[in-house]
């Protein structure tokens, strides 16, 4: 009953001073896109739209390079373009990245640009940013820019999984082996998972989430290309109005997993498509200033942001960029609701005086954090709006 | 924590640096398909860099307080070490016999350097490592998509290599840099305690391999076993940096037998050992001391009386003494989860806590 009366509250809150979402982005109307590919001239009747993206700052990765190179990150404003034929829906993304790093199929220490775009399953209620949360998850398609890389198991296939130098093969038969095993190995690494929640999630291996990827660079920029159908096993988009959140992710500076840049969930309108636009999105308007005061009050024992770093390290979610990539729905819902959605945040043993839940008999997670409902609605509104500001400039 | 606990106990006194165990592994698991470079089982000289180079420098693990440490991830190149290969076809052209990259590091790179000056006090020894299989694992607790676990039935830790996307925090975590990338398929591997083998009665290459028989292999509860009595009836065998805070599960037994040093005149120092201590103390605790205490009064005893259980067990008699693998336990195991057990292909070391001896082979051995 309480968690009742508390979404009540919160959807109270947001009738009161809600305006329209961050940023939307409007999906062109298209002919036939089964067959595009990144360059197609079909691109040109889509209007550029710019989406920014932030870098991740919730937890801290356990690698001191990343730590280091990832310090000074700044936020990223990426060009994205759409297309829907009522059937497909397509996103190109062009972003600015001064080094093409590939990941070697020789080396430990390379890692490959990319990108990732993430759909919700339930359109009413957002899921958590970070690849979903129980009872919402997520479909996230993947394309990481590597060399070949192969199956753990080389499909079954054991004779082409043993070192050319192992072979009894020479000269030309030896050239002839490793051509073989060459063509065995896939160059587009392009995934496609389901997950509710980070640790969650899991490779789809079916074709129930096809998707069509590509990736390019030229001078300087990167282009990435996604589509898919608005329908499917485990999405329903067809309405025309759903939220929609991506990622990238810079080699150059050993990114990968929760080492990267994303955006907040976006809200995509599909040309021709009626629909209305999700409440789910809107944002609200309140006194940053005041919020600062009451962030400090309230949140600072526990959560460290900017400067303000008084909370031990890993005792909560890290909140200096919770702006640029949550939505103001969620914010005030993590704030009268915790549990509503639990971030696993770290592995449970790696900072065992801190968990950030916790697990009854049935499985169910509690958030450590207390609710935080007793607040008045100015002072809710307030903290939303100041929460809304915690995020690093965009680069230049 | 898992239900049982296998573990392995290396005797550092008897160890020769011959490397039969990494040949072992790297033939049975590590030959191919991207795993080329890796050592799941490397033996090292200390005082030295290491494998990979520096790892005792290169983070992970716990603080004091339990946190997970940051670290780093070693290079192919330079920490780990490409392996080459030789133009051997160009040698019938008259071509000059060179490796096709440079080497500039290697495994066991700089083997028999050691420390202190020779002839005085010069020395060195020598150490098998391989996954610890942690109680409390630092690369199971760096792993973002709980790709890592740990076994229940003996705690063997593995990666799920379905749910691996190759981030490689894991390879930070871990103090003691056991577990690799692997480039070809962009996923995390390591030791895996040969688990396919003990299943079915045999123990991990390694061991069954080793000639200098240094390698104990059994579960930490079977009261009967040699592992149990090295490691915690006669305190001999501990783990190796025991700081990093994982709770390792392979043990060693110091290396306190070493020669005495010489003087000025090339004289023997009567009680001196080469070995320091102190170096001994960083990689096995304060407890080493203890140890060597214990060593030495028990060789002493055997010396004297004949008798020392201590001293017979190091002496490594007989395999099926050394390794109890307990198969009747893996096989109640598999069968509570429904599954049909491996039969046993070698039952020389299947005994243990839940498993009788058997007793054709007792009736052999009187």
């Amino acid at each position: 009953m309480k968690k009742i009366a508390n979404l009540a509250l919160a959807l109270g809150v947001l009738s009161v001073g809600s305006l329209m979402a961050d940023a939307s982005i409007k999906a062109y109307k298209a002919e036939n896109l089964s067959t595009i590919t990144l360059d197609a001239k079909a691109w040109q009747s889509a209007k550029e739209q710019s989406i920014i993206f932030y870098p991740q700052t919730t937890i801290e990765m356990n690698d001191i390079d990343v730590v280091k190179l990832n310090a000074e990150n700044k936020a990223k404003k990426v060009s994205i373009k759409s297309l829907s034929d009522g059937e497909n829906i397509a996103f190109l993304l062009k972003w600015q990245d001064g080094t093409k790093s590939v990941q070697e199929s020789d080396s430990s220490t390379s890692y490959g640009d990319g990108f990732a775009v993430q759909f919700p399953i339930t359109l009413d209620k957002l899921p958590y940013i970070g690849m979903g949360s129980e009872g919402r998850g997520v479909v996230v398609h993947l394309q990481k820019a590597t060399g070949k890389t192969y199956e753990p198991n080389g499909n079954q296939d054991v004779f082409h999984q043993v070192n050319a130098s192992n072979q009894n093969v020479y000269e030309a038969d030896a050239k002839k082996y490793k051509d073989e095993v060459a063509k065995i190995g896939n160059t587009d690494y392009q995934r496609v998972y389901l997950a509710e929640g980070f640790r969650s999630m899991t490779q789809i291996r079916d074709s129930s989430e096809n998707a069509m990827m590509e990736m390019k660079y030229d001078k300087g920029f990167w282009s990435g290309m996604i589509v898919r159908k608005l329908k499917s096993e485990n999405l329903d988009l067809s309405l025309g109005h759903f939220p929609i959140a991506f990622a990238l992710w810079d080699g150059e500076k050993k990114n990968r997993d929760g080492m990267k840049l994303l955006s907040s969930w976006v809200e995509v309108k599909v040309e021709g498509k009626g629909g209305k636009s999700l409440i789910a999105l809107e944002e609200l308007s309140g006194d940053a200033k005041n919020g600062e005061k009451v962030m400090l009050e309230n949140c600072a024992a526990c959560h460290q942001y900017k400067e303000v770093k008084t909370a031990p390290n890993f005792m909560a979610p890290n909140l200096s960029n919770i702006g640029g990539y949550s939505n103001s729905s969620y914010l005030l819902e993590s704030i009268v609701d915790p549990s509503a959605v639990v971030v696993p945040g770290y592995n449970t043993t790696a900072h065992p005086n801190f968990p950030w839940y916790s697990v009854d008999d049935k499985g169910i997670r509690s958030s450590t954090m207390p609710s935080f409902s007793h607040l008045d609605e100015k002072s809710l509104t307030d903290l939303v709006a100041y929460l809304k500001t915690l995020k690093v400039e965009v680069q230049k | 924590m898992s239900q049982r606990q296998l573990a392995m106990v290396m005797d550092l006194n008897k160890c020769i640096g011959c490397q039969t165990c990494t040949v072992a592994c790297k033939t049975q698991w590590t030959n191919r398909n991207g795993r080329e470079y890796m050592y799941w089982n490397n033996v090292e000289t200390y005082p030295g860099m290491g494998y990979p180079k520096k790892w005792m420098e290169s983070g992970g693990g716990f603080d004091a307080a339990g946190d997970l440490q940051p670290g780093v991830v070693p290079n192919i190149q330079s920490d780990y070490g490409v392996p080459w290969d030789y133009n051997f076809e160009g040698l019938a052209k008259g071509e000059q016999l060179k490796p096709h990259v440079n080497p500039t590091w290697g495994p066991n790179w700089d083997e028999d350097e050691g420390a202190g000056n020779f002839p005085s006090d010069n020395y060195f020894f020598y150490i098998p490592r391989i996954c610890n299989h942690c109680t409390n694992p630092g690369c199971l607790s760096a792993c973002p998509r709980d790709a890592i676990f740990k076994r229940d039935q003996d705690g063997v830790v593995l990666v799920d290599l379905d749910r691996c996307q190759g981030y490689r925090y894991c390879i930070a975590g871990c103090p003691y840099k056991k577990i690799y990338f692997n480039p070809k398929i962009s996923k995390s591997e390591k030791c895996i305690l040969c688990f396919p083998r003990i299943e079915q009665g045999l123990p991990p290459a390694c061991a069954q391999q080793c000639v200098g028989r240094i390698r104990f292999v059994g579960f930490l509860d079977d009261e009967e076993g040699q592992v149990y009595k090295l490691v915690k009836k006669y305190k001999v065998a501990l783990p190796l940096r025991s700081d990093y805070g994982t709770v390792p599960n392979v043990y060693y037994v110091p290396p306190t037998e070493a020669p005495p040093k010489f003087d000025a005149h090339g004289k023997i120092i009567e009680g001196s050992t080469r070995v320091p201590m102190e170096e001994l103390e960083k990689l096995f605790g304060k407890e080493v001391h203890e140890a060597a205490k214990t060593l030495k009064s028990e060789m002493k005893k055997r010396k004297e009386t004949g008798i020392s259980e201590l001293m017979d067990m190091l002496i490594a008699y007989s395999h099926d003494d050394m390794f109890r693998l307990d198969n009747q336990y893996y096989a109640n195991f598999a069968k509570s989860k429904g599954l049909t057990p491996p039969k046993a292909i070698d039952e020389r070391y299947i005994s243990g806590k839940f498993t009788p001896k058997m007793k054709f082979f007792a009736a052999v051995k009187s």
